[in-house]
C-alpha cells in the first residue's frame, strides 16, 4: 500500500536532457530507490519487532509486571492497538518530521538520538578519514619499495592485525593506554550528555584509534595491489623513461589510475565503520547509535529503533551513492556510454 | 576442585586484608561463608566533592519516579530524591525515617501516621499529611498502579482521611498487621508531594535531580535544606550507565569512576589487586527456582522434595558466588524476625531423591529449565542445578531465553523457572508469592492450611503469636512448598580508596543500598 503510493516518483523526470549527463542521473535514480529502501526497511524492521517475544511494557515492568499493571501501561503506550493501526501511526508522525517518543522513558526519540548521531558520526569519519590517509600512504609507499623489507613488515603485519576482531584490538589499547600500563587516556569515554563529540577530544582517542587499527589493513592491502598494477602499467613505464622524476611518477601518474577501485574499498570501509561502531562503542562505553540500539532492542522500544535503524540505511545509501558519484569523478573514461 | 578454588580466594582476600590500612573484618550473618570486609582509608567524614559512580543495570527504561522504580540500579536515583516513610537500615530492620509514629488498633484494621515536622521538598513545601495522602492514593491508582500496588492492596485508598496537618488515618480493608514492615520496602512508601510530575521530580531526599539521561548519565545535587542536619557529605552525585562490568572495573582501575556495583565474585581480586576496595554485602535478595505446584510433573510433592535434595547448595554458592553468600533453606525473609532459624538446613541427599522420584514412579525424569539472565548468577544456577540434578538420575534441559521472553506472556505461567526478588520481610513477602491472591504466585502455591495461618498472622498486633504463626506456614513451606531456594546471593560492589561511609547492607541492593547521604570524600 504504501509501496503503490511512491511507485509514480520512481519513474523519476523524464530525460528532456539531450546530453547525458551520468552523475546528475544516478543521483536522481538512487535517490529515489534509496528512499524507497527506506521504506521498505522500516516496514520490515516493524515486522521483525512484532516477531520478538515481549513488548515495551513487559521490558519496562520486568518482575513487576502484574496483568494490571501490564495492561495500564499497554493502553498507555498504545500497544493494545492492531499492529498496522501502530504501523499507521508511527509512518505519518514520520512524514511530519516527528519520529514519536521512546515507549521506554517518554522522551522525544529525536532528543534521544540527536546527540548520539553526531557522536557516533565523529566515531566513523575520524576513523574513517584517518584511516583511508595511512591506508592510502602506506600502500603508496608499499607498492613503491616492493618486495623490500619495509613493504613485507607491513605486508605481514597488516595480515596479522586482520584477523584480530575489533574487541581484541579494543582490549588491548585499554590495557595499554587506560587501565594497567598507563593511564594517559580513560577506558572509557564518558561524556557529559548534551556536549558535542570534539568537546570530549581525550574521550575519542582509543575509540577511533582501535576503529583505525581495524580498517586500515583493508586500505592498505587495497592500495597496495592496485598501486603495483598501475606501477607496472605502460604508461608508467613510458613516463619513468621520459626521465619524470621518482615522485611525480608515483603522485600524478599512478596514483590517479590506482585511486578509484580503492574509493570503493574506502566506501566499504565507511560502511563497515557504520556497523563496526557498535561493538567499540560497546567496549567503551561510547554514548552512539549503536550502543542506543542495543537498549532500545532490549527495552523493545520501537520508535527508537526505527529511527536508528532508518538513520543507519541512510547512512548506507548515501555512502553508497558518493562513492560511485567519486569514482565516476575521478575516473572519466567511467563516465562515456558502454558500446 | 570447587572447595581448593574457595579456599584461595578467601586467602586472597586475608592477604588483601592485612595490607590494607585501618582493615575492618566484620562477619556477618547467619552462614559462615560470609566474609563482608571494607578496607576504607577514608578517614573521618568530610563535606564537599563530587562521587562518580559507574552502574551497571541500566537501561533506557530507567525512570526517577519512586512509583514505577523496578531494578537495581532505579534505586540508585530513588533513594537519594526521596524518602519513605519507613526505611530498611543496613541490617535489614524497620526504621522510622519520615514518619515519627505509625501505631494500629487492636485488629490491625486501621493505621495512623504522624510525619516529620519541618521536612521540606526540593521545591521548598513542606511535607504534610496531604502529601502521604495523595502518594498512597498515586500509588494504588486503579488506571495506573505503581510497583507496591500489588503489596499494599489492601490500604483502602478511598477511606484515607486527614486527622491535622502531619497525620494521616489509614483504613485498611482486611487486618494489616504488617503495614510497617511492607512501608519499609524500597519504594513501598518514598513520599511525593502533591501533584507530583515525573518531568520535575521532587522529593525530600538529601540530594536533587540536576539532570537525566535515561541509561546514559545523570547529576544530582546535594538539598541545602535537608532536615538532617549535617548531611549529606557530598556535594554532587554522577551516575553513568555502563554496558558491562569489563568497562566498569577497567573505568575503577583508571580512577575514572570512585564506585562500581554488581560486580561478579572473579574480578575481586583484580580490583583489590590496585589497590581498590571491595565492598561485600550478605544480600537478602534471592534467586529461587519456581515449581508449579497446580498442574504437571511438579504437582506431586515427592517429586517437589526430590528436586530440593539433588541441590548441593554450597557448591552451587561456590560455583555461581565464590562461596560469598548465604546458604538457603528453601525459604525467604532471611533476615524478617519470623524467619524460622530452627529448621534443619537442607543438604543434597541423592539417595533420599532417589527414592522419593522412585515412589513417585518418576525415574528417569526429564523437565525443562527455563531460565534467562534475569540477574546475577541465574544461568549459570541453572546449569549448575541442571548437572547437580543429573546425580539422581533427572536430566534437566536448560532453555535460556531472552529476559523479555521470560517476562512476557508466559511469565508466572513457567512450569520450572526462575526469578528474582531483592530482600522483603516475610509475611509482606507471602502476600505477594504464596497465597491464591497474590499477584506473583509464581509456584501457584495454594494451601489451605497456609492460608488461614496467613489471614491469623496478619491480624494479630502480638509480634510474638505472629512470629509462632509465621513458623508453622514456613513449616509448611519447608515440607511441600514449590520453591528450591538455595542460596541468597551476595552483592559485590567495587570503590576507591578515597570513598568513606560505604557499609555493606543486607537488602540485596548495591553500595549500602545506595544511600548515599553518609558517605564522603577524602
Amino acid at each position: 500500500m504504501t509501496i503503490a503510493t511512491e511507485a509514480p516518483e520512481r519513474v523519476g523526470p523524464p530525460s528532456k536532457a539531450a546530453r547525458p549527463h551520468p552523475i546528475r542521473d544516478l543521483l536522481i535514480k538512487r535517490s529515489l530507490i534509496g528512499i524507497l529502501t527506506l521504506v521498505l526497511v522500516s516496514i520490515l524492521v516493524f515486522a521483525a519487532t512484532q516477531t520478538l517475544p515481549g513488548n515495551a511494557a513487559s521490558a519496562v515492568l520486568l518482575n513487576t509486571a502484574t496483568p494490571q499493571r501490564l495492561h495500564a501501561l499497554e493502553v498507555q503506550l498504545g500497544l493494545n492497538r492492531p499492529a498496522v493501526d501502530q504501523y499507521w501511526t508511527w509512518l505519518t508522525g514520520v512524514l511530519h518530521g516527528n519520529f514519536g517518543k521512546s515507549l521506554a522513558n517518554g522522551q522525544p526519540v529525536g532528543t534521544l538520538i540527536g546527540g548520539r548521531i553526531l557522536n557516533s558520526l565523529a566515531l566513523v569519519v575520524l576513523a574513517g578519514a584517518i584511516g583511508t590517509l595511512i591506508g592510502v600512504g602506506l600502500g603508496v609507499l608499499a607498492a613503491a619499495r616492493r618486495d623490500s623489507a619495509f613493504d613485507h613488515v607491513l605486508s605481514v603485519t597488516s595480515l596479522g592485525v586482520t584477523a584480530l576482531p575489533e574487541f581484541v584490538v579494543a582490549v588491548v589499547l585499554i590495557i595499554f593506554f587506560a587501565a594497567v600500563v598507563v593511564h594517559w587516556f580513560p577506558a572509557v569515554s564518558v561524556f557529559v550528555p548534551g556536549t558535542a563529540p570534539w568537546s570530549n577530544p581525550k574521550e575519542l582517542v582509543l575509540p577511533v584509534a582501535t576503529l583505525v587499527i581495524v580498517v586500515v589493513p583493508y586500505v592498505f592491502r587495497m592500495m597496495r595491489a592496485s598501486m603495483i598494477d598501475a606501477l607496472e602499467s605502460d604508461y608508467v613505464q613510458m613516463a619513468r623513461l621520459k626521465g619524470v622524476p621518482k615522485w611525480r611518477v608515483l603522485l600524478f601518474h599512478a596514483l590517479p589510475n590506482a585511486i578509484a577501485p580503492t574509493i570503493q574499498v574506502i566506501g566499504l570501509t565507511f560502511l563497515y565503520l557504520a556497523g563496526g561502531v557498535v561493538v567499540v562503542e560497546y567496549m567503551f562505553n561510547y554514548p552512539g547509535l549503536g550502543q542506543a540500539l542495543v537498549s532500545a532492542v532490549s527495552d523493545r522500544d520501537i520508535p527508537q529503533i526505527q529511527a536508528i535503524v532508518l538513520v543507519l540505511a541512510a547512512f548506507y545509501i548515501a555512502v553508497n551513492i558518493l562513492t560511485d558519484v567519486i569514482a565516476l569523478a575521478v575516473s572519466p573514461r567511467r563516465r562515456l556510454p558502454r558500446s | 576442585m570447587t572447595f581448593s578454588r574457595r579456599e584461595f580466594l578467601k586467602a586472597g582476600l586475608a592477604g588483601s586484608l592485612a595490607v590494607g590500612a585501618g582493615g575492618l573484618l566484620s562477619a556477618c550473618g547467619t552462614g559462615n561463608t560470609i566474609k563482608a570486609f571494607t578496607t576504607s582509608t577514608a578517614g573521618k567524614p568530610r563535606t564537599g566533592g563530587q562521587l562518580r559512580a559507574g552502574l551497571t543495570g541500566g537501561s533506557t527504561a530507567d525512570t526517577l519516579s519512586p512509583l514505577n522504580a523496578i531494578t537495581n540500579v532505579d534505586f540508585s536515583r530513588i533513594n537519594n530524591l526521596y524518602e519513605p516513610l519507613v526505611g530498611l537500615t543496613p541490617e535489614a530492620q524497620p526504621v522510622n525515617v519520615l514518619a515519627e509514629e505509625l501505631t494500629h488498633n487492636a485488629n490491625a484494621t486501621e493505621w495512623t501516621v504522624r510525619v516529620r515536622q519541618g521536612v521540606t521538598f526540593h521545591n521548598g513545601k513542606t511535607l504534610s499529611a496531604d502529601d502521604v495522602i495523595y502518594t498512597f492514593q498515586q500509588i494504588l491508582n486503579p488506571k495506573a498502579p505503581a510497583a507496591a500496588a500489588a503489596g499494599l492492596a489492601s490500604i483502602d485508598a478511598k477511606g484515607m482521611t486527614k486527622l491535622d496537618a502531619y497525620t494521616v488515618r489509614i483504613p485498611c480493608s482486611t487486618p494489616f498487621a504488617t503495614l510497617g514492615q511492607a512501608l519499609a520496602i524500597p519504594g513501598y512508601s518514598d513520599i511525593i508531594p502533591v501533584g507530583f510530575s515525573p518531568t520535575a521530580p521532587v522529593g525530600t531526599g538529601p540530594f536533587k535531580v540536576k539532570s537525566f539521561s535515561p541509561g546514559t548519565q545523570s547529576t544530582f545535587v546535594r538539598y541545602d535544606g535537608y532536615w538532617q542536619s549535617g548531611m549529606p557529605y557530598l556535594d554532587e552525585i554522577v551516575i553513568t550507565d555502563y554496558a558491562d562490568q569489563t568497562s566498569q572495573v577497567n573505568s575503577l582501575l583508571a580512577g575514572q569512576v570512585d564506585a562500581v556495583n554488581l560486580l561478579s565474585e572473579d574480578v575481586i581480586s583484580e580490583v583489590q589487586g590496585e589497590s581498590k576496595n571491595v565492598l561485600l554485602s550478605p544480600g537478602g535478595g534471592w534467586n529461587p527456582f519456581t515449581m508449579r505446584v497446580d498442574t504437571g510433573t511438579f504437582s506431586d510433592v515427592r517429586i517437589r522434595q526430590a528436586m530440593r535434595l539433588v541441590v548441593d547448595r554450597q557448591q552451587m554458592l561456590d560455583l555461581v558466588f565464590g562461596g560469598f553468600g548465604t546458604l538457603g533453606n528453601d525459604l525467604f525473609g532471611i533476615w524478617a524476625p519470623e524467619y524460622d532459624h530452627s529448621l534443619p538446613q537442607r543438604h543434597q541427599d541423592i539417595d533420599q531423591a532417589k527414592s522419593l522420584l522412585k515412589a513417585a514412579g518418576a525415574e528417569g525424569l526429564h523437565v525443562t529449565l527455563v531460565t534467562s539472565d534475569i540477574a546475577q548468577g541465574t544461568v549459570l544456577a541453572a546449569q549448575v542445578f541442571a548437572q547437580q540434578a543429573s546425580e539422581a538420575g533427572v536430566s534437566v534441559s536448560v532453555d535460556d531465553v531472552t529476559v523479555n521472553e521470560f517476562y512476557g506472556t508466559n511469565y508466572l505461567k513457567w512450569q520450572f523457572a526462575q526469578d528474582y526478588w531483592f530482600y522483603n520481610f516475610y509475611l509482606p513477602q507471602v502476600s505477594l508469592a504464596t497465597l491464591p491472591s497474590s499477584p506473583f504466585n509464581e509456584t501457584h502455591w495454594n494451601n489451605p492450611r497456609y492460608n488461614s495461618l496467613y489471614a491469623q498472622a496478619i491480624a494479630t498486633s502480638d509480634d510474638a503469636l505472629r512470629t509462632e504463626i509465621a513458623h508453622e506456614m514456613q513449616q509448611i513451606e519447608y515440607a511441600e512448598g514449590g520453591y528450591i531456594i538455595p542460596f541468597f546471593p551476595p552483592v559485590i560492589d567495587g570503590f576507591g580508596a578515597n570513598v568513606g561511609g560505604l557499609v555493606p547492607s543486607k537488602i540485596g541492593l548495591s553500595l549500602n543500598a545506595y544511600d548515599f547521604k553518609g558517605v564522603w570524600l577524602s
